[in-house]
């Protein structure tokens, strides 16, 4: 099976689930002609179908390409992926595992600590050389941005624990 | 003469003068980036306009997309990588041109083509608005559905990319749009008993995942772009003698701006394209194309600044977007509770008039902000990948964080920046997706309203007129995509068993 027709199957699945999650939306008596699940049903309805074309025109040109010549390696390469997009996958993976990783750590050490974490930790990810430059970079970089939005724009950024962690001492 | 008067009391009553050139200056310095998209540029810009008074974040975000389409032609003449897709072609003459040490020509040939091009893409913007959201003031019920399907059928036949993927992109958008509580009977949608979801999901979260954290994760795979090097370029202006010789390219930049401007999907870029082969068709000196034309910058840079004005026309007139950047508009109309369309001319003049008021600024200031900023837009360029992309993430979670103060916003994003980035792996389009969710609920409460008048009779889209034929539109787009995709593969099987080559 090609890329696509896998990529229906995924898509013909999400739509029958998407469609028994629509058939359990409560029925309301403000309801119309159209319930609330009327849309998502129809959406539902769409998708799969548009999945099975999807399904059936991938085979259809693999069907039409089959009458050619013997397919060199050139055409499987393109379906399929080489190791450099599987490199190329990893390193976005990476990149949004820093961001959990930002929102795991903010409500505990606040906004400038884990921000300037972040800054670092993301120019090191994309290639930067660890050093005291790349820090003081991160360092005003979070500087910078508390100022901004703290302070200039006056947005209540996390505090993390640090405010009831004085509390407790003074206390 | 009223709607002067509003321009006038816009930009000296509200900051609009300083947000049409922060707009441009932010503009300039995002396109300047490879890899930052017009669209992205303004994205980023969103959430810092929540807090602003509706006519300045219209006019700041309306002046991003003027600057961007100028900043992209930066890195394109200097080191051959446009920083916007609309730039692509002014690379092709402007390295030419940097290569024999005439780059400072041409940066000051794209920066005044692209002042007069977005000028008279303003022009007809204010010509062409107010009447075709007349037009609109016909619609019923039925005929806004009518016109949100045609909308998303247009943007998904003309989008890149295969027809069936760019409708599954749209009908994945209207599924987004559904989670929350129903409109009309205040029932909840896929929320599972989670209160942040009881809202829906904001569109914003999506559009600045999709377009700006998914290219952030594209960015971390790609390697560093080529560096121009610290050696300082000069902006040359042309002469008169130039001027009158750039008059025809400009024209022909200018007119295809215009045309493609107002087509949904279409776009600064394509126009962009159109304008060099036009040029080159109609110029006396066609050999030069290639090899450092003036007039082959000249076009492109007109064109996709005349796109940056009319692209709003269907935008403003209909309240259906036809690019990414003009998506990115009509969420930040929506933000500030404002509906595209006649009622908008009805009851906010103001903004309209205010809008058409600071893009005059802004394409006025471009000429200077443009001068003075090349300098550091240089410096930006070269600055390491890696910082820069660091405090892009940094801004993105910053900038949404200062919207609802929720970190269950920021986790949308990442989940948001994780689909576009699947999506570009997988050949969707982005733009049906974003359009669905923005005309999720314009579509959906159209058509049960237009069923709650019948009692639920499906008859009333085919008895009024213009839904009737609104509908038979969108058949018809979707129809003649398919059959374009159908005979252009059945071309490329035919071309491959002649040749014995292998398929791509």
């Amino acid at each position: 099976m090609t890329r696509d027709a896998w990529i229906g199957v995924v898509f013909l699945a999400f739509a029958v689930i998407y469609w028994i999650a629509a058939d359990g939306i409560r029925i309301s008596p403000l309801d119309g002609p159209v319930t609330a699940a009327g849309l998502p049903k129809s959406l539902a309805y769409a998708l799969g179908g548009l999945a099975v074309l999807l399904i059936l025109r991938s085979l259809a040109l693999k069907r039409m390409m089959a009458g050619t010549q013997a397919r060199p390696a050139a055409a499987a390469a393109a379906e399929e992926a080489g190791p450099s997009d599987s490199h190329a996958h990893l390193r976005a993976l990476g990149m949004l595992a820093l961001g959990v990783g930002y929102l795991l750590v903010v409500p505990f050490l606040g906004y400038i600590l884990s921000i300037v974490g972040l800054l670092l930790a993301a120019s090191l990810y994309i290639g930067a050389r660890f050093g005291v430059k790349t820090a003081a970079i991160a360092g005003l970089g979070g500087v910078f941005f508390y100022l901004l939005f703290v302070q200039f724009l006056h947005i209540p950024l996390p505090p993390g624990l640090w405010p009831d962690l004085l509390r407790s001492l003074q206390g | 003469m009223e709607g002067l008067s509003y321009a006038w009391q816009a930009l000296t009553t509200t900051p609009a003068v300083f947000a049409a050139m922060g707009g441009v200056v932010w503009g300039i310095l995002g396109g300047a980036l490879p890899g930052i998209s017009p669209s992205i540029t303004m994205a980023l810009l969103l959430p810092f306009t929540y807090t602003m008074d509706p006519t300045t974040a219209i006019v700041m975000l309306a002046s991003t997309y003027v600057g961007a389409e100028y900043g992209g032609s930066i890195p394109a003449i200097l080191i051959r990588t446009p920083g916007t897709n609309a730039a692509a072609a002014t690379a092709i003459d402007g390295y030419e041109m940097q290569k024999q040490g005439r780059g400072g020509e041409a940066l000051g040939i794209s920066l005044v083509s692209g002042v007069i091009g977005g000028l008279i893409g303003l022009f007809f913007l204010v010509v062409l608005t107010k009447p075709l959201a007349q037009v609109a003031l016909l619609f019923t019920p039925p005929a806004y559905f009518a016109l949100g399907i045609l909308g998303l059928s247009v943007i998904a036949s003309l989008s890149s990319g295969s027809l069936i993927k760019g409708l599954m992109a749209g009908v994945i958008g209207l599924m987004i749009a559904t989670v929350g509580t129903d409109p009309i009977s205040g029932v909840g949608r896929f929320t599972y008993g989670s209160p942040e979801l009881l809202g829906g999901i904001p569109f914003i979260l999506v559009m600045v995942g999709v377009f700006a954290v998914s290219e952030l994760l594209v960015q971390a795979g790609m390697p560093d772009w080529v560096k121009g090097g610290e050696a300082q370029t000069r902006i040359k202006l042309p002469s008169f003698a130039m001027l009158k010789r750039l008059r025809k390219p400009q024209l022909i930049g200018s007119a295809i701006g215009l045309f493609e401007g107002c087509m949904p999907g279409a776009g600064g870029s394509i126009a962009a394209f159109m304008s060099y082969n036009e040029a080159r068709r109609w110029s006396k000196h066609p050999e030069e194309f290639g090899k450092g034309s003036p007039e082959a910058i000249a076009a492109p840079e007109t064109a996709n600044n005349t796109v940056a004005g009319t692209a709003l026309v269907p935008m403003l007139s209909f309240g259906i977007p036809g690019s990414n950047s003009t998506a990115i508009l009509l969420g930040g109309l929506l933000i500030h509770g404002l509906q595209p369309g006649p009622l908008l001319f009805e009851k906010h003049p103001d903004v309209i008039y205010g809008l058409f008021g600071g893009l005059f600024v802004a394409n006025t200031s471009l000429f200077f902000i443009g001068m003075l900023i090349l300098t550091p837009a240089i410096w930006l360029v070269n600055r390491p990948k890696p910082y820069l992309m660091a405090a892009i993430y940094a801004l993105i979670f910053s900038g949404i964080y200062s919207i609802d103060h929720s970190l269950f916003d920021l986790y949308l994003v990442l989940i948001a920046g994780a689909i576009g980035y699947v999506m570009r792996l997988f050949g969707f389009p982005f733009l049906p997706l974003v359009l669905g969710l923005v005309l999720g609920y314009l579509i959906e409460a159209n058509y049960r309203r237009s069923l709650l008048l019948t009692g639920g009779d499906h008859i009333v889209f085919i008895q009024d007129p213009v839904a009737l034929g609104l509908l038979i539109t969108a058949l018809v787009f979707v129809a003649g995509s398919a059959w374009r995709d159908i005979r252009s593969a059945g071309r490329k099987a035919a071309a491959d068993k002649t040749d014995g080559s292998a398929p791509a």
